[in-house]
This record gives C-alpha cells, sequence and structure tokens, in this order.
C-alpha cells in the first residue's frame, strides 16, 4: 500500500497550554446549557408540547413573578451554603463529600436551640436579636466540628475523608431517626418534633414570597469566603496546601492543620443549609430533610468553578430550573426529571468542555477527511464480490 | 557507499514552537555520532522522530539510501534502530534474560526458550564486552550495569544503530570510562551510535563527529578531532562562554550547622540517611557528592524538617533544632533550594507575585491576618528585576515560566532573605548554561557574605567547581570529607561507588 504523508494538523490536537480565557470559559457554559436545554427538549416531544414553549413557560414560573423569584430563592438558598463549603473544603485539597449529613445535623440543632426557647424550655423565649445570633453560632460550631473530626482523621491518621465522610453522612441520618422518634419526637402519628416557635422562624424578606433572610445570611456569606480565599493569609495558606502539598510544606506551612481548619470552617457554613431548612422552610425537624441537597450543592460549586461569587449564580440558575420543573409537572403534566435530565446534562457538558481548554479540534482536517474519498475504501466491497465468486 | 542513516529537512512543530527546523543529519557506518545542545535545542525531538515516538510535519528519513517511513518504535526496531532512553525501561524483580525476551514472546512460539535466548546473550555480552550476567535479577544490578543490560536488549534485537539519551547522567566516573569502551567497541564491530549531550568533553572523548543544534536549527557537523570545547560551548550557545568561576579564596568562619550521628527513612520506611555527621561553617559551601539515590534528598529533607529524623541531631549555630517545625527553621533563617523547582519550590497554578511570599508570608501582611497586595507586588518586582528574572509580568502563573526562570525566582525569593544557612538541591539541572553561570555567581556571593552552604549536586563539576569542601556520600554515610583543592577525580569516584582508599590528607574518620 502507498501511503503518503499527508502535512494537515491532526484532527484532535494537544494545547501547548490551557486556554484560560473568559471567552471560552463562558462560551462553553454557554453551549452546554443550550446542547443540554435542546437535548432535553427532544424528550419533551412525546409530550406533544412545543419545546420552546415549555422552556419559556418554565423560565416564566421561576423568574417572572415574584412568588415564583421568591420560591427559586428559598430553594437556592441551601445550594449555595453547600457550595461554600465544597469549595472551602476542595480548595485546600479536603475532598468531603458528606454534605447530606452536614445538613442533618446542622438541621437537628437549629431545631434544638429553637425549642429551648419554649416556655418551659431550656432557656424560654429569647429576642430575636439574641435567638438568631445564637442559632446561626451554635449551628456554625456544630456542624464545623462534626467535619473538623473528619479532618483530624485525615490529618493524623491518614484516614480517607471521602470514604469517612460518605459513611458519616449515614450516621447522621439515623441520628435524626433517632432524635424525631425519640427524644425530641413530638406527640402525634408522624415522626418528627414539635412545630418551632413563630418568633424562632427566619423574616420573610420580600412581603408576598417565601423568601427569607437566609439568602442574604449566604450572599454574605459567599462574599466572606471569597474574601477569606483572597486576601488573607490563612486563605493563602489553604490555597497553597490545596494545590500542592508538598510545596506548602517547603513554606513552613501546617498542611494538616490547615485542613482541619478548612473543615471546620467548611462544615460551619454547611451546617446552615440545616438550619435555614428548619428555620426557614419546614418549621420542624423530620426525617429526610436533606433531600439530596448535600450533593446537588457540590455540583453547583462544580457549575461555578469553584468560585463562591459563581456559586450564587449557578445556585440561582439550578433552583430557577428546579423550581420550574415542579410547576411544569403540575400545570402542563411533564414529569419534572426530564428537567432533571437537563441539569445534569448541563453539569456533564461543562465538565466535559473542560477538553476544550485543553485540546484543540482542527475543523479544517475533519472537513477534509468528510469530503475526501478515502482510496481504499472501495477495496472490502471488492474482496467480498469477490468472495461471492 | 550510501550513508547508514539520513535525516533529511525535519520539520517538526509544536503549537508555537517550532522543535526542528528543516533539520539535516547524516549517520555513517560505524561512527559515534555526538548529538550536542541545551535543553529544548531539539535534540531529543528529532531522536524521537526518528525512533517513532513523534510524528514529523515535514523532510524525510533515507536508510542505507533508501527512504522509509516509521511510524511506531516497532517500526524502527524492524529498520534496526534502537533507543534508550534516560529512564531504563527494566522491571526490576525480573532477571536480565527475561527482560530482555520481554514482548518478543510472540515470534518465539508459545513456549519460552529462556536457556537458548540465555546462551544467545552470553555470546553477545562477551562479542561487545559487556560483561553480563543474564541469570541474574535486575534489582541486583548498579546503575551502570543495568544500561549495559539496555543495550544488550537492542543488541540482542539486531540493532545496528543506538541512540543513547544522555547516557552519562546517572554515572560515576569509572562507569562512564567503561560505558565509553562499550560505545567504541560496538562502533569498531561496525554499529552506529547516536550519543545525545550537552556536556562537551564527552563529546570530544568518545564522538567521531557532532552535529550541534540550537533552538531547533542544525548549527553544523564537525569532526571532533577538529574542534574544541570552546568552539563546541560557542556554537551551541550562541556567544563565548567562562568556564570558570571566579571565587576567592575565604577563611571558613566557626562551624554553623552540624548534624550528628543523623538517620533518616525514605517513604517506604527503607533507611536512606544512616549514622551521618557533617559540619557546615559559616562562609564555605559544603559540596556533598554522590550517586543519585544514596540519601541526598533525605538529608536534605530532614535539615529542613521535610522529612522527620529517626535518629540522631542537628545542631544550629549550638541549638538543638532536631524538633523543631519547618516554619520554625525557616523563621531562624534557614533557606532551601529543593530540587524539584516544580512540585516543591513553587506553587504552579499561582502567580510570581504569590510564589515570591511562599514562606514568609507574615511578613507581607496587615492587620496580622491580611495579605498586603501592594508590599506582595514590590517584593516580587524586585525580586524579578534583582535577579534578572525575564518574565512579561508578575501576574503570570509561575508553571508558565522556563526552567530557569523558575529557578530564578526560587533562588531569588530564599536568597533574598540574606540566609544564615543554605541547602541548594542540584541548583542548575536542567538549565542553559547561562543561567547555570548566574546561579553559580550567586550562589559564591552568598558564600562571599558569609552564609553556611550545603551543595548537594550529581555534576561532579558543579561540586568541584564551587566548593570548598567536598564530603562523599554512600549510602547514607559520608565516606569522606576533603579540602577541595586537593580532590583526586579518581579517588572521588571510587569513594563515590562505596570504595574507600587510605588516603593520608584531611581525612575525617566517620567509622562506624
Amino acid at each position: 500500500m502507498l501511503w503518503t504523508m499527508q502535512n494537515r494538523p491532526p484532527l484532535i490536537e494537544k494545547r501547548l497550554e490551557p486556554n484560560d480565557s473568559p471567552l471560552v470559559i463562558g462560551g462553553i457554559t454557554v453551549a452546554s446549557i443550550a446542547l443540554a436545554m435542546f437535548l432535553g427538549g427532544l424528550l419533551l416531544l412525546p409530550f406533544k408540547v412545543n419545546p420552546v414553549l415549555a422552556y419559556l413557560s418554565m423560565f416564566q414560573q421561576s423568574f417572572g413573578n415574584l412568588k415564583g423569584i421568591g420560591f427559586t430563592l428559598v430553594e437556592a438558598t441551601p445550594l449555595i451554603f453547600i457550595a461554600l463549603g465544597t469549595i472551602i473544603a476542595w480548595k485546600t485539597g479536603f475532598f468531603y463529600l458528606g454534605f447530606e449529613g452536614t445538613i442533618l445535623i446542622g438541621a437537628s440543632v437549629a431545631a434544638w436551640v429553637a425549642l429551648w426557647t419554649n416556655p418551659g424550655g431550656l432557656t424560654g423565649p429569647l429576642p430575636p436579636v439574641l435567638f438568631f445570633p445564637l442559632v446561626f453560632l451554635i449551628t456554625f460550631v456544630i456542624g464545623g466540628l462534626w467535619v473538623a473530626f473528619v479532618g483530624f482523621l485525615k490529618a493524623r491518621f491518614g484516614g480517607n475523608e471521602v470514604i469517612v465522610s460518605l459513611m458519616l453522612n449515614y450516621v447522621a441520618v439515623f441520628l435524626v431517626n433517632y432524635l424525631v422518634s425519640g427524644p425530641l419526637r413530638a406527640p402525634g402519628d408522624l415522626p418528627q418534633t414539635a412545630r418551632i416557635p413563630d418568633a424562632t422562624i427566619l423574616p420573610f424578606i420580600i412581603p408576598g414570597t417565601r423568601a427569607h433572610v437566609g439568602i442574604l445570611v449566604a450572599i454574605a456569606a459567599a462574599i466572606m469566603v471569597w474574601l477569606l480565599l483572597r486576601k488573607t493569609i490563612l486563605g493563602y495558606e489553604l490555597i497553597v496546601s490545596g494545590l500542592s502539598p508538598r510545596s506548602a510544606r517547603y513554606g513552613g506551612i501546617n498542611v494538616g492543620n490547615r485542613q482541619i481548619m478548612a473543615a471546620f470552617l467548611a462544615g460551619g457554613v454547611s451546617a446552615l443549609a440545616g438550619l435555614v431548612a428548619v428555620l426557614g422552610v419546614q418549621f420542624r425537624l423530620m426525617d429526610g430533610i436533606s433531600q439530596g441537597t448535600g450533593f446537588v450543592g457540590i455540583v453547583v460549586a462544580l457549575l461555578g468553578k469553584l468560585n463562591p461569587l459563581g456559586a450564587i449564580v449557578a445556585a440561582i440558575l439550578y433552583a430557577g430550573l428546579s423550581v420550574g420543573a415542579d410547576a411544569m409537572q403540575r400545570q402542563m403534566g411533564i414529569p419534572s426529571s426530564v428537567i432533571t435530565i437537563v441539569q445534569f446534562m448541563i453539569v456533564l457538558f461543562i465538565l466535559a468542555g473542560d477538553f476544550l481548554r485543553y485540546y484543540r479540534i482542527n475543523l479544517y482536517t475533519l472537513a477534509r477527511q468528510r469530503t475526501k474519498p478515502q482510496p481504499d475504501q472501495s477495496a472490502p466491497g471488492e474482496t467480498r464480490s469477490n468472495d461471492g465468486n | 557507499m550510501a550513508p547508514f542513516l539520513e535525516m533529511r529537512n525535519i520539520v517538526k512543530r509544536f503549537p508555537g514552537v517550532v522543535a526542528n527546523d528543516h533539520v539535516n543529519l547524516t549517520i555513517e557506518t560505524g561512527e559515534v555520532h555526538a548529538l550536542l545542545g541545551e535543553n529544548g535545542a531539539g535534540k531529543s525531538t528529532l531522536m524521537q522522530i526518528l525512533y517513532g515516538l513523534y510524528k514529523r510535519d515535514a523532510g524525510e528519513i533515507l536508510l542505507q539510501g533508501q527512504p522509509i517511513e516509521i511510524r511506531e518504535p516497532r517500526d524502527a526496531i524492524a529498520a534496526g534502530i534502537g533507543m534508550i532512553h534516560q529512564d531504563f525501561m527494566l522491571i526490576k524483580p525480573f532477571t536480565v534474560a527475561e527482560n530482555i525476551i520481554v514482548g518478543l514472546e510472540d515470534e518465539a512460539g508459545p513456549l519460552l526458550d529462556l536457556r537458548a535466548a540465555a546462551h544467545r546473550l552470553t555470546e553477545l555480552s562477551k562479542r561487545h564486552g559487556l560483561d553480563v550476567d543474564p541469570s541474574i535479577r535486575i534489582e541486583n544490578l548498579s546503575v551502570g550495569v543495568q544500561q549495559r543490560v539496555e543495550i544488550l536488549k537492542l543488541l540482542y534485537r539486531n540493532a545496528r544503530l543506538l541512540i543513547l539519551d544522555e547516557p552519562t547522567a546517572v554515572l560515576i566516573p569509572q562507569e562512564v570510562e567503561s560505558l565509553f569502551e562499550v560505545i567504541r567497541s560496538l562502533r569498531d564491530k561496525g554499529h552506529s551510535i547516536v550519543f545525545i549531550t550537552h556536556k562537551l568533553q564527552e563529546v570530544i572523548t568518545v564522538a567521531d563527529r557532532v552535529t550541534i543544534l540550537r533552538d531547533g536549527k542544525a548549527i553544523a557537523t564537525l569532526k571532533t578531532a577538529e574542534t574544541n570545547p570552546t568552539e563546541l560551548a560557542r556554537m551551541m550557545v550562541g556567544r563565548e562562554v567562562l568556564f570558570s568561576v571566579s571565587k576567592t579564596a575565604r577563611k571558613p568562619g566557626r562551624p554553623f550547622l552540624k548534624v550528628e550521628n543523623l538517620h533518616v527513612t525514605d517513604n517506604a520506611g527503607h533507611p536512606k540517611v544512616q549514622g551521618l555527621n557533617l559540619e557546615i561553617c559559616e562562609g564555605e559551601i559544603l559540596g556533598l557528592a554522590g550517586v543519585d539515590g544514596n540519601g541526598q534528598s533525605e538529608l536534605a529533607e530532614a535539615l529542613m524538617n521535610l522529612r522527620t529524623a529517626s535518629g540522631g541531631r542537628v545542631l544550629l549555630n549550638g541549638q538543638d533544632i532536631t524538633r523543631a517545625t519547618t516554619a520554625t527553621r525557616r523563621f531562624a533563617n534557614m533557606a532551601y533550594i529543593p530540587s524539584d523547582r516544580r512540585q516543591v519550590g513553587s506553587v504552579g497554578p499561582l502567580s510570581i507575585a504569590y510564589n515570591s511570599i511562599l514562606g514568609e508570608v507574615a511578613k507581607y501582611s496587615r492587620a496580622h491576618f491580611l495579605l498586603d497586595e501592594h508590599r506582595i507586588r514590590a517584593h516580587a518586582e524586585d525580586l524579578v528585576k534583582r535577579y534578572d528574572i525575564r518574565v512579561a509580568g508578575i501576574r503570570l502563573e509561575a508553571s508558565k515560566l522556563s526552567g530557569g526562570n523558575l529557578q530564578k525566582l526560587v533562588l531569588a525569593r530564599e536568597l533574598s532573605r540574606k540566609p544564615d544557612v543554605l541547602i541548594v538541591e542540584q541548583p542548575t539541572r536542567g538549565l542553559d548554561v547561562g543561567a547555570t553561570e548566574y546561579i553559580h555567581a550567586q550562589l559564591i556571593h552568598e558564600r562571599d557574605r558569609g552564609a553556611a552552604i550545603l551543595l548537594i549536586s550529581a555534576e561532579l563539576e558543579e561540586i568541584l567547581m564551587l566548593s570548598d569542601r567536598i564530603a562523599v556520600i554512600y549510602r547514607g554515610k559520608i565516606m569522606n570529607v576533603m579540602v577541595a583543592g586537593s580532590v583526586d577525580i579518581t579517588e572521588l569516584g571510587l569513594m563515590m561507588a562505596g570504595i574507600r582508599t587510605d588516603h593520608p590528607r584531611n581525612v575525617v574518620d566517620n567509622a562506624e
């Protein structure tokens, strides 16, 4: 066979260095969302609805009116807290995955503290200026200690934080199970605590909606995490520990100690997701209050490229899709799982799109491969006809 | 008669770089041909094209006058071309014979005939003076012999052209000499050898002809008999090169860093430093000579407490710091330039500015917890200017710096603190001549300022050129400490190989 060398670039070529321009990253994000929605649209066709109209009505539900915006913000709040926890932990090289557990711990602590303020409780009624700082502080500290324990196991004994944290999720699930069927159970048929006192409910911020003050706390927390990582010595040391533990040690940074600190902060901020679920939405502790938020929050952090401010945007987008999907199911009878598929396709495409930062696809080569007939393409056919003879 | 191999107008582009720019190379039958050039000159790329690891963008390859196409190493081997990489590809628990026939099973039928293979290997080994026993396990062989196994492997596959990529980098002087003898013997039996190197003396000693590459272009092909190191250096670097550093005699001060009976293990728990004693004085460079892997890295890491010593003491200016943390030691004005500048000495994804404060963030803070961006920038700008780091700006990520500039950054950061003790590991590994000269001058400058410097290097020339005293390390112990001027190379090589000589001068007793 004669094989002549053709001087064309290979179809897929590794870039000398990854392309980090905002244009490419933004382009990948937008293209990923568009592609996911297009494929999701195909899934809508069997329901005999116009996908474009379906999407429009979906966004109308979640962003088009005040009530919808309220729901979206309520959904986004715990996602932001979990995403912030993910960002702090992962940036320090501590790959914690047990946020379902920290939500449950946070929810339990918040419900417990709120029930103190019942007449005859541990503290009795407290004024809001005292109660809210107190409940945030206690929830943060206990959630922080919960995760710091895992950090300690990793730093001191080399324990694998991924496995330990996933296992601790079950501990948290059964702990809540125990609390609501035992010590904190309210009289009645359901395993749940009593409703928390009205004075302990997070204040609503937009009249006529369910949006509560938690979203403001979440945004403030995001700004603080951003400042921590960008502007402080501790943030510098956390990031160096995460990017290169060997360089960090070389620079005199106690990497284990910094990972425990990151674990504490991540646990504290993610426990607030449980707090807002109890004090802002359910008003009591019950089984299954975390609903997978602990994992979706990680996805949101990744969507936001592990940037605290990006996480706010990603959380609101994600929450909006979820709220719209629920409304679509109620009003048009389209299963909300279609939108769940779209949500996860977006994530998948954005993560896969990273490929384009590292590799270049030469469309010119692709076009030539398509149009140019391959000289030996006819050969197999001839062989086959020969066989027939 | 046509030459054995010809590469004509070879072009290889990587995005943004032309690694080989119309390179011509002719290799005759039975010659040793050196390929000389600095790092990044395109030597390895050219040979990897020949060996089928890269695809060329243009040009042609002729084997005995006939064009051939080499698309993968298998094609190269079939054409009689073999390559030995810097890292040997041998399976340690296997014997020499087993290693050599690995990958050839399909030609030999379903059953291994180890005996026949061993027989042929013994014969080959004898014919070429390789002196390798086919039944011995690789893990029991020294690096020099492992290299001969690699050569034997190529001969067993009937290679007529052998490409050796920087083969002397891992060898002690005696092993280098015996490698050269093997190379000459192969040449005399009609094999061709391509010898990739950046060491001028080796070119003159062993090669018949030399092709010099610079910035991807072949500058010239010369007969080694008709050239000299000065001319080669000028062609390789593109300007005149000074071969020595100016070093004034200086009386060393009192001992400043003392190591007493130090024991350190590696990550797997194997003892690597075994009862080591050493003293480094103010205002001296103590060179630590030794074959890589004899405990040098573990010693350096233990001195900074990046690795915990399992026994012994370290004294800094009379104070016991054996238990002090890395941060404390840095605070006590010890500095360290690690051998791995990318993974240890810097944080790749962070900017030059943030890398310039690694290890002393607290000095660049406000209110004890905020980073003082203004002073960080000023510090980084100052380092870039003072230490001649050639970069577009201090916001550039450290990972995007060339090896030379990154090393200058690490050096600048550590030296700008005016350290009392400086531990330097492989300071010029992989750097070009210009950066090497610069770093040597800086080290001498620090010594003259009064720093106690421990210089760990695999480059014997570097140790001989810079050191005031030279210690030889072998299997985690100091064999001997000598005053630099009185050192005999042969003797040094023997000690690096663990052979103690009874040298009357300056012997420091280090009995077990």
